[in-house]
């Protein structure tokens, strides 16, 4: 083989290897919606919301059920990091790079800040308040944040093509979340708290995409992605949890509760899920950028609507059906870019 | 620096003497200064040069068909020059600025 088609067979390789990590993000992710959605009817979750929305109602105790709930996701899914990095023989690597704060794990800890309490609370939220298909449709919208971002901040171009694409899962987005609270309107109540939660999960997911950048491209995605889960259980476990427990919460006390064979079971699927979408996700990002690979994640909203209708038999509304389908006809065009377009991500 | 720098900056810092290195030698050379053996490992460093690559940070400026398997016979072999981007990001990460 001479050497040019060595070099598009290369190419063509490089691209499609970033594609299919995108695409192995959005299979797991969509699967994650699954324990997310059933973790809240199993104890101790189901009794502390209960419990909780007797003396300070509805809204506080969602939110703060949503909080032990994202501190226990954050743990799980660092329990499959840590033997993922086992796996790779990078525990010497993860120790090397957490000791380079000032230029590259920092990084990681400040995504960890919009991606846990903001995106991953938010989508629990959701979860709680409107649903499964709701939450992850919501959350589509964050390549658009995550592309804005990463064109202002370290000049990641965005394409003809992949603006195109970024409008149209705008107008998905505004089909998602107008056709519910129009509806809602209707009826004359309308879950607001579970709407923030779909726009939290957006805005928090395309800015930690846009900060985890900075760090990635000095360090190793696995080893970054586990720094980044670092700071999201010292987020949980160390400053949140206990805030609640000292305001008078029963934190603890639920807590222990959860090491019951059921809940630990679903959460532990919602941690080796959870990582491994980040694995894939964060994996992505080098070989064909955050935006695209955010792009193609986003398919995830359509396997965790396919993957709650075969295990939960639930059909969303039409409006939530829409949406998803122009967020995903977004992404593929954001998708089926020219593979020349791609060998350089960023201008010179 | 040496070898208690994350991969990623020791390959930035090979690459801030300016000049044009092979991809076998920046992966050889980190094998030897990390103890990291076999197959797995060396693809593993490889990709860390392609994903500085794909991030800017490198340029490939070079590409000759492995004929005697000095890396991987019959694949493509690189070579890199560090761009201006890079020497951005290396001395953001407190290195050597050559």
């Amino acid at each position: 083989m001479d050497l040019k088609a060595l070099k598009a067979q290369e190419s063509k390789r490089k691209i499609s290897k970033g594609y299919m990590w995108a695409l192995f993000c959005a299979i797991f992710w969509g699967i994650w919606y699954l324990p997310g959605t059933v973790v809240w009817v199993l104890n101790p979750f189901d009794e502390m919301y209960g419990v909780i929305a007797g003396t300070s109602g509805d809204a506080v105790s969602l939110v703060v059920t949503a909080a032990l709930i994202t501190a226990f996701n954050a743990l799980t899914v660092m329990l499959a990091l840590m033997l993922w990095n086992g796996v790779l023989g990078k525990f010497g690597e993860l120790g090397r790079t957490l000791k380079e704060f000032h230029p590259c794990s920092k990084w990681f800890f400040l995504a960890s800040i919009f991606g846990g309490p903001i995106a991953i609370l938010g989508s629990f939220m959701a979860m709680g308040f409107i649903g499964g298909a709701f939450a992850a449709v919501a959350a589509l919208l964050y390549p658009v944040i995550g592309s804005v971002l990463a064109y202002y901040w370290y000049g990641e171009k965005i394409s003809k093509r992949a603006a195109i694409g970024i409008v149209v899962i705008i107008l998905g987005g505004i089909t998602i979340f107008g056709g519910g609270v129009i509806t809602e309107i209707a009826a004359g109540d309308v879950p607001w708290i579970g709407y923030l939660g779909g726009l939290m999960a957006a805005a928090g997911w395309g800015i930690e995409g846009a900060i985890a950048g900075k760090g990635l491209d000095i360090s190793e995605p696995d080893v970054g992605l586990t720094l980044r889960f670092l700071g999201e259980n010292i987020i949980w476990w160390i400053i949140i949890v206990p805030l609640l427990a000292i305001v008078g919460y029963p934190m603890y006390s639920f807590a222990f509760q959860a090491f019951e064979p059921l809940t630990l079971l679903v959460l532990i699927f919602a941690g080796i899920t959870f990582g491994f979408c980040y694995v894939c996700w964060y994996k992505s990002f080098p070989l064909i950028g955050v935006g695209r690979g955010q792009g193609i994640g986003n398919l995830y909203g359509l396997c965790a609507i396919i993957f709650i209708f075969l295990f939960f038999g639930d059909v969303p509304q039409w409006t939530i059906l829409l949406g998803g389908a122009l967020c995903v006809a977004g992404s593929f065009i954001m998708f089926t870019e020219e593979a020349g377009e791609l060998e350089t991500l960023r201008g010179e | 620096m040496g070898k208690n720098r994350p991969i990623k900056f020791r390959i930035l810092e090979l690459f801030l003497d300016g000049k044009e290195h092979w991809n076998y030698e920046i992966v050889s050379k980190i094998q030897e200064e990390y103890n990291l053996r076999g197959n797995f490992q060396r693809d593993s460093i490889n990709f860390d040069i392609l994903e500085l690559a794909s991030g800017g940070m490198l340029k490939d400026v070079e590409q000759k068909v492995d004929e005697e398997g000095i890396y991987k016979k019959d694949f493509l072999l690189h070579k890199y020059i560090i761009t201006d981007f890079g020497k951005v990001r290396g001395s953001d990460a407190c290195l050597r600025y050559v």
